[in-house]
């Protein structure tokens, strides 16, 4: 038995116009918890999506208990017990929870004596059993889409572990998940460690390297650049070796200049499809030059405000003013052009077309006006010229420029695209949700910097986030939801992050 | 051979070389059908382009020739590619209209009894209002199955095989209770004045059929293409296409996108039943829709969604189709075997796919032999 339960050795992966992986070679033991850290675009999926058989490196070998390994498909590294979590999830919408853990692997009887049947009984059966045992709590009969992300993030640990998974990769489990469920997270991870398992998990947060890793991998733009053992390195020498050169922790924030007010929000009461008030008699202002920001759990209310403020959702009462006009009855469009910007939450559904370029939708705030397009007709030239501007400017990375189809672009990268486009229509009213999930602390680092840049030149921000470093740093105002209802508004020096998070679980007077 | 198709189908082309591709393997599907039926292929491929005017025939009839085929494959050819430029103005937004042949035959109807039985119209009106009456009244269809759509999320491919049903009974039941004739069991024919094919001219010493279509439809391909290349509510319309989420999210009003897709593509639909029922036909027969409406998907999806791609592919499937009836009588296999390639040929086309993922994971295992292989010598 060779000392490391899966080696990789001088992988290579090339796409076209970019080396995705550059001769990364990592060796991993048996039981431990191997972190893998680098910036938007290191190469971090694809180096993992090969260890799982998506891809087939270019060049270079892969050991799995010291045997060599040909993967042509996940099914084959599925065989040698390997497991995956995505960046994005892969379930299907329209299955249970149990339907989609034993897809591919049904458990089957006889029916009559001859008939191939799926045994769901059996399935839902083992599936509660072996929740129990990793203390992942779900329910079999459920519908993955009446599911918080959370839950649904327990279905993807489940098919892995279904599948009798020994190394088990996560490609940023914690983008998506609160403070509290990210806790809740790691001592799963824990807790299978101590099982014996082999863990892999990709991350941004170097905290929960701290917490959890044993031994930690630095990319760097397809290099490897060191591994290092977790307990002898500092937070702050993680974060210089992955960008490569000192990362600055603490924005320098000036102090707020509120000047005319911006957005007013009056009683305004959103209702979903059930007819449920997912938003209840919520009034606030902001200024420009102040951030508000509006924090509490996930799925409490906080992304319907942004969409009844933007039109995406239809408001059921109540009114929202922009720079004192009526906006509540206004199409989107008219909202955008009164200068509402909006970086929403779900990038892939609906921040991007994902099948169109990066030079078309970094311009799907512009295409329609002069000189994007003239009476109708579209300008190609300016699309490229301007899509050039904004890919220097804020840094997104791709592998082949204006050109690059979305899709196969970084996660992080995507998300830069999207801020990038948003902040360029220069708007009075900017709304960020979640603006920097799944982007590495340079890219947050700048993207902070954006925002209070944003806020000082006299632009109102709307900011939604789920992290509560992310709210205290640079928020002015905050506006604490719970259950659809605006608990408390404050200024933000008033409260310590532990009387927030108090007030997020609805405790009315903290 | 391999490594060739695999390159080809992997670049920039490739969706060209798909098709190329998929029409090869459809010729030799055929041509084991043909020598199991004991036939001989090289002869029947022959009389298809003998049939169509594109080679001479063995001798012809008082009054034809090769160019009188050759303007009967024309007339045959306007109307199929207007059809699939129907499919692909809704394609490209998502919109699968599976209802063309209804739409067809609705505005084929209208035309038919509203112009083509009015005998004091001088050609220089009717014509005109045929055009008119074939584009307004596809166009409605088209704007009915959108708004079905969008206000009750009626999915098209449900209402347009609904619609494609009543308005097969419904023209069926007006035909045999006022427009029959007797003969032929099939509607009255249209005057010579709204009929959008010229017949008996004379050119070059033989009577030829004009189409007034083919200049048309060529010209709403380019139109077409332009649309969704470089216009801004062709981007829009594509957003919508492939995620109305976004597209709502950027602006766009996607139900109205919607509705106006599939009234153009019911626009489009409308003016190739003008074309074939008061061009290539002439009459309506009864209760019976149009194979051209599904052949239509097949040149679409041949000419991977590209309007110019569709100018090709309708070409190569009127040849087929147009040639059926020659062939037939020269080798002696029934017409339908037309349909039949046709069938085949969407099925390699609808392939095309999964051709181009394979190319490109065997151009990837040419390129790890080689890299390895340097590897070694190194
Ligand atoms: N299928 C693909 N086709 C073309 N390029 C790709 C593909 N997948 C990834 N890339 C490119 O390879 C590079 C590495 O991407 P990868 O997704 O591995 O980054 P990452 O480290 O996971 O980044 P992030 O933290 O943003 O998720 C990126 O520049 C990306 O654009
Ligand atoms: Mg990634």
């Amino acid at each position: 038995m060779s000392e490391y339960i899966v080696e990789m050795r001088h992988i290579t992966k090339r796409f076209p116009g970019i080396v995705a992986n550059d001769d990364v070679s990592i060796s991993i033991r048996k039981g431990e918890v191997y972190a893998l850290l680098g910036e938007n675009g290191a190469g971090k999926s694809t180096l993992m999506s090969m260890l799982f058989g998506m891809y087939e490196p270019d060049s270079g070998e892969i050991l799995i208990n010291g045997k060599p390994v040909v993967f042509h498909s996940s099914n084959d590294a599925t065989a040698q017990s390997i497991g995956m979590v995505h960046q994005h999830f892969k379930l299907v919408d329209t299955y249970t929870v149990a339907e989609n853990i034993v897809l591919g692997i049904e458990p089957l009887k006889k029916k009559f004596g001859f008939l191939p049947w799926v045994d769901m009984k059996k399935a839902n059966n083992e599936i509660a059993e072996l929740s129990r045992k990793f203390g992942l709590e779900v329910n079999p009969t459920d519908l993955i889409s009446d599911l918080q992300v959370s839950v649904r993030q327990r279905v993807e640990i489940l098919k892995m572990l279904y599948r009798k998974a020994e190394i088990l990769i996560f490609d940023e489990p914690t983008a998506v998940l609160t403070p509290q469920e990210i806790d809740f997270l790691l001592d799963i991870i824990d807790g299978l460690r101590k099982d014996g398992k082999t863990i892999i998990l990709i991350t941004h947060k170097i905290m929960e390297i701290k917490r959890i890793a044993d031994r930690c991998a630095i990319l760097r733009r397809g290099k490897l650049i060191d591994v290092r053992n977790v307990a002898d390195t500092s937070v702050q020498e993680m974060a210089d070796l992955m960008v490569g050169h000192t990362v600055n922790f603490n924005q320098q924030k000036n102090k707020a200049n509120f000047r005319e007010e911006i957005l007013t929000v009056d009683h305004l009461t959103v209702k979903n499809e059930n007819n449920f008030e997912v938003v209840k008699d919520v009034s606030f202002k902001v200024h420009g030059g102040e951030i508000f920001a509006v924090t509490g759990v996930s799925g409490n209310g906080q992304t319907e405000i942004a969409d009844a403020i933007t039109g995406m959702l239809k408001i059921a009462s109540g009114t929202v003013k922009l720079e004192g006009k009526d906006i509540t009855e206004a199409s989107v469009r008219e909202r955008a052009l009164s200068g509402i910007s909006y970086i929403p939450e779900d990038r892939h559904g609906v921040g991007m077309v994902l099948d169109f370029t990066l030079r078309d939708n970094l311009s799907l705030r512009e295409y329609f006006k002069e000189p994007f397009s003239r009476n109708g007709i579209l300008n190609p030239d300016q699309f490229q010229k301007y899509s050039e501007e904004l890919i220097e400017r804020y840094d997104i990375r791709s592998g082949q420029g204006p050109a690059t189809i979305v899709r196969s672009m970084s996660g992080g990268n995507q998300q830069k695209a999207i801020i990038g486009r948003e902040i360029e229509e220069k708007s009075k009213l900017i709304i960020f949700v979640q603006p920097t999930r799944g982007l590495d602390i340079g890219a947050i680092e700048n993207v902070h910097k954006q925002i209070l840049q944003e806020r000082d030149n006299g632009a109102a921000i709307l900011l939604i986030s789920l992290e509560l470093d992310e709210i205290m740093a640079l928020s002015d105002t905050i506006g604490i939801i719970y259950r659809g209802e605006l608990l408390k508004i404050t200024p933000a020096g008033e409260l310590t992050s532990h009387e927030v998070g108090r007030y997020m679980m609805g405790v009315k007077d903290a | 051979m391999k490594k060739f198709l695999a390159q080809r189908l992997d670049g920039r082309y490739s969706a060209f070389w798909a098709s190329v591709l998929a029409i090869i393997l459809t010729l030799i599907t055929a041509s084991l059908l043909l020598l199991v039926m004991g036939k001989d292929p090289v002869v029947a491929f022959q009389s298809f382009l003998q049939g169509c005017g594109f080679l001479p025939k063995a001798n012809y009839g008082g009054g034809s020739g090769m160019l009188s085929d050759l303007f009967d494959f024309l007339n045959y050819l306007a109307p199929l590619l207007l059809a699939s430029l129907a499919f692909i103005a809704g394609f490209k937004t998502g919109l699968f209209n599976i209802g063309i042949s209804g739409q067809m035959l609705f505005s084929g109807f209208l035309a038919t009894v509203f112009i083509g039985y009015n005998k004091s119209m001088s050609a220089a009106i009717a014509k005109p209002l045929v055009i008119l009456i074939g584009l307004a009244s596809g166009c409605l269809l088209g704007a009915l199955i959108g708004f079905l759509k969008y206000r009750f999320n009626i999915h098209e491919v449900v209402s347009t095989i609904m619609i494609n049903y009543i308005i097969s009974y419904l023209t069926g039941f007006f035909i045999n209770n006022n427009y029959v004739d007797m003969m032929t069991r099939t509607s009255r024919i249209c005057t010579a004045a709204a009929r959008l094919t010229w017949t008996n001219v004379k050119i070059g010493g033989v009577n030829c059929k004009v189409p007034l279509g083919i200049v048309i439809a060529v010209l709403i391909a380019f139109v077409v293409q332009f649309l969704f290349d470089k216009t801004s509510f062709g981007f829009e319309l594509k957003a919508v296409g492939l995620n109305s989420r976004c597209a709502k999210y950027f602006g766009v009003n996607v139900g109205k996108s919607v509705v106006l897709s599939m009234a153009i593509s019911g626009a489009l639909a409308g003016l190739a039943g003008v074309c074939y029922y008061l061009g290539y036909t002439n009459t309506i027969i009864p209760k019976t829709l149009a194979g051209m409406g599904y052949d239509s998907i097949s040149v679409a999806l041949l000419g991977s969604a590209s309007p110019i791609g569709a100018i090709l592919a309708s070409v190569i499937v009127s040849i087929f189709q147009q040639g059926a009836n020659y062939m037939s009588s020269r080798v002696g296999v029934a017409k339908e075997i037309a349909s039949l390639i046709t069938g085949i040929m969407l099925l390699y086309a609808a392939c095309g796919n999964y051709m181009r993922i394979v190319a490109h994971s065997y151009l990837q295992k040419e390129l790890d032999k080689t890299s390895s292989r340097e590897g070694k010598e190194r």
